[in-house]
């Protein structure tokens, strides 16, 4: 095998280095361990040959070459410190400095400068530079997080390709010519990107800055935390910068396999809700109709009286995406063997007839695969806004000539990678699923139209998925939660069949992989086996009798609690109140609810109508593990302690498994982790760990019930509301990070222009939606990204909660849209 | 046997010898004027010209603070003595000159071994060992400087020339 691969050897300052043909003489020296100093090239990008900073001797050459861009040739005689070389480099150097502030202790790069380190190893050490120095105003905004200083600037174009290359956003771009040129955003917009954070990590200057991290700290000052990224399910790996105890800033991880060396904005500039001042830092007690602080005693023993009085059937957990996975274990070890019921989910943002419940979450290949694959089928799926670098790895794909089929209601921003884009009305999704699958058959008409598609497209997408050998199909919440969403999904099935594959299921936050493999789920036991085929294990190991028959799923939990038939209901870092497809269902269910427990970092809506509310720990403040969406374990490390008295979420429950009776003790994480071992084969930190089997139950039978019920347009309300989930809002935790809640800005919605002009609307103004249910207030984005008919309306704004005008039984949901007049003075009121 | 005796008794000679030489100068200066002082009664005048004394931050002769909270003293200092948090300057709140100024700044006098790196490793001659040397208090807590502490009263009272450049 090896023979095939043509090989050459050269000598690079008199050593023998052998490597493959086309390789670089830059990678070439790197690989002998010979360092070359660079600016502009970036090993994740092709060659420029912008700065010059690389040149070698080359022997037989009349002049130094760039060693970033000249491929290595048998017998080459490479130098890279005779004088000329030294000359060279001290030369480009000094050349660099000309218009260089050298503003370095007031630069964030500072201590970490590219530029520094190489002037102090490579440079002259002094400047013979004596005129004026090129002069910008500084400093620059170029959007909610990102600050450009033009004058540190040494248009290396590594931010610039990065948004070429690597993101395909085009987020920054270089202006001007010569002295004048400068890095700055197409028509001085803020930066219009979800990966923006990266250019800063890598331009070797101090010209792309944070502004999260602007002058807080010194890369001596910081203490890094290894740790993973937990908003998304990506699970990227990170550093947390640890200042005393605050987090100044998150860092990319380098991790080959899951996110290389990228991160997206959410996970670049999010931390900021941990240290902040809303975080609760005692337990409080419902008294007299108010919340007042109580101690920790008081409230586990009330929380524990609650739980002893009631009948164990009675009682259900919700356990959200802020747990590890060691927390959500001793959840379902407590709330299964302790409390006794077989209530508990991590799922809430689910319709209660929908797939979502029938189906195992997460992605069926690993995602270090996706560069390799040769085409990709996302059936509403929203990567960038769910997943955002898992987008980095397929772009990386794309660029090997794999092709994208996309299938959703709202055109994606990766819209100019997506060869076949297939954007439809919203409730005709499976009808264009199916005429897909038809054309890939062979057999279809290529004229006509399938909810809003042209059929010759489909026929187009349709060849080319049959010509796929590697392809991998993802189906995200907008396909699962929406009203054909049984029929989306079981042709999704069938059409991964023919191919042999899974489809991968887009769903999931947080580490909700973690509580599903955990066993947070009402019919599995930790790992995913079935109840009833691991009894006598779970039995042995945790010592008390299992119950096997399946529990309600999450929405089942809540519309039980509606109809009273819960008396307590325990939920730990999740927010019904926003999470919940159909607000109207928690109300009723609260109403109905005699007692309520919320553990969570802040006081949440729902935390707001508990009757007990704990303080928790939220992951960067914890040690233990947690899963991502292809099933990836990975060890996060408690960066800072908590706030105030706030606990952990699996020593609050063995703090309440004690008070009911039972002691459920554990040492620390690694005892729990150990113990999870015993259960869930195959679990080890860093090893992909699926869930032994998916849980498909019997869907329930609901699922027709819906269809076709107000698909219909109607005078009154004439558009059909789209909800999807977006990388920048404002629930939270995000609304308490300064940066993302610049990002996310006021809430929007998304209308055609079509649409807009006839209710007068432009782009930034403000408006009304009205449904039967309900309004919110927000800002019109007029785009074509939607198809005239509908509006797209994002989840996770706490100010404007879509949920209040969805209703769980419609399958479309449909509204009308008004400007919105605000009367001088006063506020306007949907 | 002889012979141990009289080493025995030179020896003795020997040491009486010194010690009156010993006595001698003691009472030479008995009489002279004493170079010590009565410390803390009585005090110097002045130290040495190099004499590295307590901290100050100094100030630009229009006020403004020379520190720009850059922590290469931070860096710098052997005994990590120095703690600094920078912010940002606004147009509205200008505090140095240049973006960055320092919001925080303290000294613990009691781990220092004034050996003034900080004041070389100063990229804008911000801060300065001066020649108080009366650094003494009744808590250690008293003894970490903080930023109003550390900063010359008005510009140029550290000794400072506040028209310097650096
Ligand atoms: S801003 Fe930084 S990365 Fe971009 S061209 Fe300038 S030096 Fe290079
Ligand atoms: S992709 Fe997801 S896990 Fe990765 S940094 Fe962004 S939010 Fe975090
Ligand atoms: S004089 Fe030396 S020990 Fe004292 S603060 Fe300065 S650098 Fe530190
Ligand atoms: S005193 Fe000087 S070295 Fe120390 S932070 Fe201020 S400017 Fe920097
Ligand atoms: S690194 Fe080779 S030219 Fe810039």
């Amino acid at each position: 095998m090896s023979d095939q691969v043509p090989i050459v050897t050269l000598s690079i300052d008199g050593r023998p280095v052998t490597v493959p043909k086309g390789t670089t003489i830059w990678t070439a020296a790197r690989g002998a361990g010979i360092d070359v100093p660079i600016f502009c090239y970036h090993d994740r990008m092709p060659p420029l040959g912008a700065c010059r900073m690389c040149l070698v001797n080359v022997e037989k050459t009349p002049k130094l070459v760039t060693s970033c861009t000249q491929e290595a040739a048998e017998g080459m005689v490479v130098s890279t410190t005779t004088p000329d070389v030294k000359a060279g480099q001290e030369a480009i150097l000094e050349f660099l400095l000309i218009n260089h502030p050298l503003d370095c202790p007031i630069c964030d790069k500072g201590g970490e400068c590219p530029l520094q380190d190489q002037t102090f190893r490579y440079g002259p050490g002094r400047s013979r530079y004596v005129e004026v120095k090129r002069d910008f105003a500084k400093p620059v905004s170029l959007g909610p997080a990102l600050v450009l200083d033009r004058e540190r600037c040494i248009l290396c174009w590594r931010c610039v390709r990065f948004g070429e290359i690597i993101a395909g956003d085009d987020a920054l771009k270089g202006f001007e010519r010569g002295f004048t040129s400068e890095i700055n955003t197409p028509f001085t917009l803020p930066a219009a990107s979800k990966f923006i954070g990266n250019t800063i990590a890598i331009c070797p200057v101090g010209a792309l800055t944070s502004r999260t991290y602007r002058f807080v700290s010194r890369p001596w000052d910081n203490q890094r935390v290894p740790s993973v990224c937990t908003f998304c399910g990506v699970g990227c790996a990170v550093f947390f910068d640890v200042r005393g105890n605050t987090i100044m800033r998150t860092q990319a991880r380098e991790a080959p396999d899951l996110n290389d060396i990228w991160l997206c904005d959410l996970g670049f500039f999010g931390h900021g809700y941990v240290q902040h001042a809303e975080r609760l830092q005692q337990p409080l007690i419902r008294k007299d109709g108010d919340l007042q602080p109580a101690s920790w005693d008081e409230a586990l023993d009330l929380v524990a009286r609650k739980i002893r009085a009631t009948a164990p059937g009675r009682v259900a957990l919700l356990a959200g995406a802020r747990l590890t996975n060691e927390d959500a274990y001793v959840a379902a070890r407590v709330f299964r063997t302790v409390v006794g019921t077989p209530h508990l989910d991590h799922r809430l943002d689910t319709r209660a007839d929908g797939p979502s419940l029938g189906v195992s979450w997460g992605m069926t290949s690993p995602i270090g695969e996706i560069p390799t694959r040769d085409l990709f089928l996302l059936v509403g799926c929203d990567l960038t806004e769910e997943y955002p670098v898992l987008w980095l790895r397929m772009k990386q794909a794309v660029d090997r000539g794999a092709a994208i089929i996309a299938i959703t209601p709202k055109a994606l921003e990766i819209d100019r990678f997506v060869a076949h884009h297939l954007v439809h009305d919203y409730h005709e999704g499976s009808a264009v699923l199916a005429a897909l699958a038809q054309a890939a058959g062979g057999d279809s008409p290529k004229t006509g139209e399938v909810g809003g598609v042209d059929l010759g497209r489909i026929a187009l997408a349709g060849e080319a998925l049959r010509g796929a050998k590697r392809p991998m199909v993802m189906i995200g919440k907008t396909a699962l939660e929406a009203a054909d969403g049984e029929t989306m999904y079981a042709e999704v099935e069938d059409l991964c069949g023919k191919f042999g594959i899974k489809p991968s299921i887009m769903r999931g936050r947080g580490n909700a992989f973690g509580a599903a493999l955990a066993g947070l789920l009402p019919n599995t036991s930790p790992g995913g086996r079935p109840l009833a085929q691991v009894r006598g294990d779970l039995e042995t190991v945790w010592g008390a009798p299992v119950a096997v028959e399946p529990g309600l799923s999450g929405p089942h939990i809540i519309e039980a609690a509606g109809r009273g038939e819960l008396d307590v209901l325990y939920i730990a870092g999740a927010d019904p109140s926003s999470d919940v497809l159909d607000r109207s269902r928690w109300a009723a269910a609260r109403s109905r609810l005699p007692f309520l427990v919320v553990v969570d970092a802040f006081l949440t809506e729902t935390a707001q109508a508990a009757d007990v509310v704990l303080p928790a720990l939220v992951i960067p403040e914890k040690n233990g593990t947690v899963s991502n969406i292809e099933g990836r374990v990975q060890r996060v490390h408690a960066a800072v302690s908590g706030p105030g008295e706030a606990r952990g979420d699996w020593q609050i429950l063995s703090g309440l498994a004690v008070r009911l009776g039972r002691t459920i003790a554990y040492s620390g994480w690694e005892e729990i982790f150990n113990e999870m071992k015993t259960l869930i084969p195959g679990l080890e930190v860093d090893a992909i760990v699926p869930l032994a089997a998916p849980a498909r139950a019997v869907s329930a039978p609901g699922a027709q019930k819906s269809d076709g019920r107000e698909t219909a347009a109607d005078g009154e309300y004439p558009l059909a509301l789209i909800v999807g989930d977006v990388l920048f809002d404002r629930g939270s935790m995000s609304g308490r990070s300064p940066a993302i809640a610049d990002l996310a800005r006021e809430p929007w919605a998304m209308l055609h222009p079509d649409d807009a002009a006839r209710a007068t609307v432009a782009d930034g103004d403000p408006i009304v939606l009205t449904a039967r249910r309900g309004s919110i207030a927000v800002m019109a984005r007029v785009s074509k990204a939607v198809l005239p008919g509908h509006v797209y309306v994002p989840r996770g704004y706490d100010a404007a909660p879509v949920n209040a005008i969805v209703g769980a039984g419609e399958a479309v949901t449909r509204v009308r849209v008004r400007a919105l007049v605000t009367v001088a003075g006063g506020q306007g009121n949907g | 046997m002889n012979d141990r005796r009289r080493s025995t008794i030179l020896r003795y000679a020997r040491q009486g010898v010194a010690m009156l030489r010993g006595l001698g100068v003691t009472f030479r200066y008995l009489f002279k004027r004493p170079i010590t002082i009565r410390y803390p009664e009585e005090k110097r005048t002045a130290v040495q010209p190099r004499f590295k004394g307590r901290h100050w931050l100094t100030l630009y002769g229009d006020g403004m603070e020379r520190c720009v909270g850059c922590e290469l003293c931070v860096i710098v200092c052997p005994s990590q003595a120095i703690y600094v948090k920078a912010a940002e300057n606004t147009p509205e709140h200008q505090v140095s000159k240049g973006e960055r100024y320092a919001a925080e700044f303290q000294i613990n006098e009691l781990r220092c071994i004034f050996c003034g790196f900080c004041e070389e490793a100063c990229p804008t001659g911000a801060i300065v060992l001066g020649r108080e040397y009366e650094l003494a208090g009744y808590t250690r807590e008293s003894m970490i400087y903080t930023k109003p502490m550390l900063t010359e009263p008005y510009p140029g009272s550290s000794g400072r020339d506040p028209q310097r450049e650096v």
